[in-house]
């Protein structure tokens, strides 16, 4: 199912599935293959009427309760994204596999270069599940709520301020935002959106410039935007354009659903769709009891193995957008301007010992042992979902232990006693910070000491063991961090996966605060007026790739899948970006039981 | 009696006053903010800075904490900053979860527990006393959670006897359904929560009936010739009590506390994982609120059990 993405950090739960991950293929070449699964399943029986009229039962795999909120522009967590996706997100867009936009979903993209607008058309039929109209205001409106003084969303970001006049309505210095017009009127179908530039990035869903879903004005306008997310249009009542509307939801445990006969696209045919959240720890004795027809959101990596049994389901999934790294400390944050700058003395600015670290730890038997065929090696900084744009072709860190003696050898981090000294004959201890989540992770980071003190470097825990999380993002977020040298780390990535935000000059989450010439114009080259050739962008996005492994500021360290059992009764499943709008309307049932 | 209750009432406000300072400074001395573990990279440090500023989170402890008091006695306890909704809505959602599962257990526990105390110290040292005394160590020794999940594993998946996740099914509509399906999902976790949980109750029980049966009183009333049925029903029975009722008092107050073993493995959206989430993810106005709750639940629960006592043992009574 097509879920929407956004470039978030990975809290420890995240982090454990990524950073104990890795795939089996650790072959002796050192190039690293992303391995694969089918996108899609189709029962080869034919769908039952009868079944069809029954429920599609599926599970959230979750600790703890979902928020319920259920507006995407409002929502920051992915299980309420889940737990309400039959009722499509108010989706805008649709893609092709690449996630590029076009034609034929609820509305229609056109941006113009010369007027520098984006123009969205909605379809004549777009309807809210309540049978109301989708009109121009609701596109409008969602930015309202993103961008509102008193708003509780946490969607805002910068980019937005490309909008003309959408930085004056954000600071409440304005009403409305000036540079979203509508040349049918508010009730029409059409919205113009006036940028100061447009960028390629604009023409891929999940960009940070143009919002990707719209939001019903007219339902909502009598809650104050302040207090949407807590009231109960948002919780208990919400509307939706997507080929379910909600039946009920019981708060932090359930949504069910029925088809919505407003929907503008294929009609649904499963009569009920019940969503419940189910625990990590049942998860696989679930499946074995045939309890649900297929996992939204996917299991964790620990399960796969005994999945993977089960004769009833067919494992369907795609590279996932998360990948997790090792970042190195090389400067600081100047607080007046925001913007990063890398010190020349650091302990870790010696590229040679950068590179030494990494190949050092043996990635490839890490994901052996611990990844359970849904992780293995990252070569790059960028997933292979991005078909286009991964690069391939770029070694990574392969392991060899010879290689990263020499490294430091001929850097001249010469060994005085136990350990390498600096060059300049100073000693050096290099704190390395973790965040603490599961046995196995603890136990991969607990080799990665281990293989960086063979080597001779005297490398410590930041105060002396993995940390708690909340401590851990607070620590690796300071300016000017003195006590982490190393860390270990995760992002997932949005469909649109233009890294400026996290590796460039005015980026916060540049935490290691590595600044190039080169890295600051391979970053700008990705979205300049020669990216619009997709072919000359998909290059600075490899070239970028290639580069950030040779100067090793970040280095990649595991890949994952994301995946999902899918029981064999169910018609028509796919993860296809391209089935997006209709992953849910061309689902049927082949038997009235699962399988 | 009326007097040690007022002074006890009276007592409880200072005392709740300085717990709710201290859970403050506790929850406030925590690394970590409610923003900067889930903030999208692509929102700008000003945003992060104006999101904190607006909820007050860069003032001095005792400025926030003045606010949070002033709030408190205006019936506002805030929003949550995880769920994003008022902290009350949220308490009342899962504590009244919480409050069916725990008191149904709390019945099934004093139900089984009871007279099986009673009857293992009645046949104290018979075979009877030894297979209750061998489930005694049996439900004391296996951890809690080993057993939520072979029962869950047993009951509800391979059996299916029994709903596996939740508290209510989505489909039922209607009272009757409603409480039918909220009492479904609660009698696994429920039994099983009964069944382990009865060691305390029987162990007092059983000990405190062999040593009323030994004591001076009940040999004369075996010697007057009282009726054995007469003499556990007056004597043995309601002295043994003494330290069940003690209990009760703290049982009625917990019914709220939640557990978070049962909750985790039935997703069953109670009070534990709430309180467990909020530490987690420095929900700080979901902390305050919760610490303070269990503070005052407790306070009242060491009078409700000072009071039980009273009345059952009359020695007690200060007056």
């Amino acid at each position: 199912m097509k879920k929407r993405h956004r470039l978030a950090m990975l809290g420890s739960a995240a982090l454990l599935t990524l950073t104990l991950a890795a795939c089996s293929n650790g072959s002796n070449n050192s190039s690293v293959k992303t391995p694969k699964l089918p996108q899609t399943y189709s029962a080869s029986a034919k769908a039952s009427p009868k079944a069809n009229d029954g429920t599609l039962k599926i599970g959230e795999v979750s600790d703890s309760p979902f928020t319920g909120i259920s507006s995407p522009t409002l929502a920051s967590v992915a299980t309420d994204a889940d737990v309400f996706a039959p009722g499509g997100q108010g989706n805008l867009f649709a893609t092709d596999n690449n996630y590029k936009i076009v034609n034929g979903g609820m509305a229609n993209l056109k941006l113009d270069k010369k007027a520098n607008t984006a123009t969205i058309t909605l379809r004549k039929n777009a309807k809210w599940s309540n049978g109301t109209p989708v009109t121009a205001k609701d596109i409008e409106y969602a930015y309202e709520v993103i961008a509102n003084p008193d708003t509780k969303s946490q969607q805002y970001s910068g980019d937005f301020e490309n909008i003309k006049g959408m930085k004056d309505y954000h600071e409440g210095k304005s009403d409305t935002i000036s540079g979203i017009t509508y040349p049918d009127g508010e009730k029409g179908k059409t919205a113009v959106i006036h940028f100061d530039h447009l960028t390629p990035a604009m023409q891929y869903a999940g960009n940070s410039f143009i919002w990707g879903s719209v939001e019903p004005y007219e339902y909502l306008k009598d809650v104050k935007i302040a207090d949407l997310v807590s009231s109960d249009k948002i919780r208990k009542d919400p509307i939706f354009t997507g080929a379910y509307k909600l039946d009920k939801v019981v708060e932090g445990e359930s949504t069910s659903w029925s088809p919505n006969k407003y929907y503008w696209g294929k009609k649904a045919k499963i009569k009920h769709v019940d969503i419940r959240v189910v625990s990590t720890s049942n998860v696989t004795a679930a499946l074995k009891a045939k309890k649900y027809d297929f996992l939204q959101g996917g299991a964790s990596a620990a399960d796969r193995p005994e999945i993977s049994k089960l004769k009833d389901y067919q494992i369907v999934g795609k590279p996932a957008f998360a990948y997790s790294y090792f970042g190195f400390n090389l400067g600081h944050m100047d607080p007046k301007t925001g913007k990063q700058v890398t010190d020349k003395n650091k302990k870790m600015s010696n590229k040679n010992l950068r590179k030494a670290m990494m190949y050092a730890i043996d990635l490839d038997q890490v994901a052996k042992k611990f990844g359970n065929g849904v992780s293995w090696r990252a070569n790059t900084l960028l997933p292979p979902v991005f078909k286009d744009l991964y690069n391939a072709k770029t070694p990574g860190f392969k392991y060899n232990m010879k290689k990263a003696n020499k490294l430091l050898d001929d850097a001249g981090y010469k060994k005085k006693g136990k350990w390498r000294a600096q060059p300049n004959g100073k000693p050096l201890v290099i704190n390395f910070a973790v965040s603490s989540s599961s046995a196995t992770a603890n136990a991969t980071h607990k080799y990665e000491l281990q293989q960086w003190r063979k080597l001779g470097l005297n490398v410590k825990y930041t105060s002396g063991k993995p940390m708690e999380f909340n401590s851990f993002d607070s620590a690796i977020q300071k300016p000017d961090q003195k006590n982490i040298d190393v860390w270990n780390g995760a992002w997932s990535l949005s469909s649109e996966p233009t890294p400026t935000q996290l590796y460039g000059q005015n980026a916060p989450y540049n935490m290691g605060h590595f600044v190039s010439k080169e890295n600051t114009k391979l970053l700008n080259n990705m979205n300049n007026s020669k990216a619009w050739n997709h072919k000359y962008r998909a290059k600075q996005f490899k070239d970028w790739q290639a580069y950030m492994n040779k100067e090793t500021a970040y280095a990649p360290d595991s890949f994952s899948l994301s995946w999902e059992p899918v029981n064999k009764r169910v018609k028509g499943y796919s993860v296809k970006p391209a089935d997006g709008d209709n992953s849910f309307s061309n689902l049927q049932l082949t038997q009235e039981n699962t399988k | 009696m009326w007097k040690t209750i007022l002074r006890r009432v009276l007592i409880m406000i200072p005392e709740l006053i300085v717990l709710s300072i201290l859970v403050f400074l506790l929850a406030k001395a925590m690394p970590g903010d409610p923003f900067s573990g889930s903030i999208n990279p692509k929102t700008s440090p000003a945003q992060l800075h104006r999101l904190m500023a607006a909820n007050g989170l860069f003032d001095p402890w005792y400025v926030q904490y003045w606010h949070w008091v002033v709030n408190l006695f205006h019936g506002k306890l805030g929003m949550s900053y995880e769920y994003q909704m008022p902290v009350i809505n949220l308490i009342k959602q899962r504590g009244l979860n919480t409050l069916w599962l725990a008191t149904f257990t709390m019945i099934l526990t004093y139900a089984i527990g009871l007279p099986l105390g009673i009857f293992a110290g009645k046949h104290e040292g018979k075979w009877q006393d030894t297979i209750i005394r061998v489930f005694n160590y049996i439900t004391m020794s296996v951890p809690f959670f080993v057993v939520l999940v072979i029962g869950i594993w047993i009951f509800g998946y391979a059996l299916g006897w029994f709903p596996t996740s939740g508290s209510i099914s989505p489909n039922a509509n209607g009272m009757g359904e409603t409480i039918l399906s909220r009492l479904g999902h609660i009698i696994l976790p429920g039994l099983l929560g009964a069944l382990f949980g009865t060691v305390n109750i029987v162990q007092y029980l059983r000990s405190q009936v062999i040593d009323a049966k030994h004591s001076a009183f009940v040999k004369t009333a075996v010697a007057k010739g009282v009726p054995e049925k007469d003499i556990y029903r007056h004597h043995i029975f309601r002295n043994s009590l003494l330290p069940i009722a003690a209990f009760a008092g703290y049982s009625i107050t917990g019914l709220l506390a939640g557990s978070i073993f049962t909750e985790m493995i039935f997703s069953y959206p109670g009070m534990g994982q709430l309180f467990l989430n909020a530490v987690n993810y420095r929900d700080y106005t979901v902390i305050t609120t919760l610490v303070l709750l269990y503070g005052f639940l407790n306070l009242m629960g060491t009078l409700i059990s000072d009071i039980v006592l009273s009345i059952v043992d009359p020695r007690i009574r200060v007056e």
